[in-house]
């Protein structure tokens, strides 16, 4: 917890400095997950301000203290999922749609010494995204909270409200799904690297 | 054939792991802008006006839908609208046996007719 229970037992309450201090303290980790979430850097504010709008107006109706931290991953799971579907065909790709360019970038991926890091960095965001955009916006949000966020399926629990079993089975079929993307980019990549 | 697949898979599996802790490495927490809060409690503060022009639009609704009520309440208790009425005065069973009294003078000629005929 970056809180005390305190603090929000006060926000809950009305008090709006409280309230305050529990954004200050949660705003960069919510931006950062929205940002892996939603891979789009220039809506990732305004997310994470529905965010905190949604839990200003939900605060009341949370029982304790104690799941406040689940609570907001739910709120930041609901809200980028909602900007996904509603943004939907703006950043769906398949990857027949994927340029020679986006290609030749994946390819870079592998591990090319001669970029510098920045760079690398980008194409890494590229190419994931591009494989997130590949499969649904359940299956994005379950494997970047597990894979990428590095939540337990204990957290993953108290957030989606299932059993362990049941997200070990969603979290597989999810995998297998994005693998298959990989596997159409690998084989799309292939003769861009044979040519090379 | 079937090793040479499964080591594929395996590779696969591994490549897309380490995609994926790359992918955090490479997609750092940014910092919010200097307006994030303020515009934070700025929509905050436009939706508690929208919600509260709501209440108040319901509350409105609410007081002229019981208005209404009571108008039409009144309308229809009132003392000399129906009550007066012989059919709200007595029962069905006394009505019928009003109506069919030997006594009322529309059944006086069936009552003699009767008389007639069994005397």
């Amino acid at each position: 917890m970056l809180v005390d229970f305190e603090l929000i037992r006060r926000a809950r309450e009305g008090d709006h400095a409280a309230y305050n201090e529990v954004v200050q303290a949660y705003r960069k980790r919510i931006l950062g997950t929205i940002a892996r979430l939603i891979g789009r850097p220039e809506d990732v504010e305004d997310v994470g301000q529905e965010v905190f709008l949604r839990l200003y107006f939900s605060l009341d109706q949370l029982r304790t203290p104690e799941v406040f931290e689940p609570w907001l991953y739910r709120l930041t799971v609901n809200a980028a999922y909602d900007y996904l579907r509603k943004h939907r065909r703006r950043t769906e790709t398949r990857m027949s749609d994927l340029s020679e360019q986006q290609v030749v970038l994946a390819d870079a991926v592998a591990g090319s010494k001669r970029e510098d890091e920045e760079q690398r960095r980008k194409r890494i965001r590229e190419l994931v995204n591009s494989l997130l955009n590949g499969i649904s916006e359940q299956d994005r949000m379950l494997l970047t909270l597990k894979e990428i966020e590095g939540l337990s399926l204990k957290e993953l629990e108290k957030i989606y409200g299932v059993n362990e079993n049941a997200l070990k089975v969603r979290l597989f079929r999810a995998r297998q799904r994005v693998l298959k993307v990989y596997e159409g980019l690998e084989r799309k990549i292939a003769p861009v690297r044979a040519s090379e | 054939m079937s090793h040479e697949n499964d080591s594929a898979a395996y590779n696969r599996e591994a490549e897309l792991s380490a995609l994926f802790a790359a992918y955090r490495e490479a997609c750092p927490d940014p910092d919010p802008s200097a307006n994030f809060t303020p515009e934070l409690w700025a929509r905050i503060e436009a939706r508690q006006t929208f919600v509260f022009s709501l209440k108040r639009f319901a509350q409105g609704i609410i007081t002229a839908a019981a208005a209404a009520s009571l108008v039409m309440g009144a309308y229809l208790y009132r003392p000399d609208t129906y009550t007066n009425s012989p059919v709200y005065q007595t029962g069905y069973l006394e009505l019928l046996a009003n109506e069919q009294s030997a006594d009322n003078p529309a059944n006086a000629e069936i009552v003699q007719a009767l008389y007639e005929r069994d005397r």
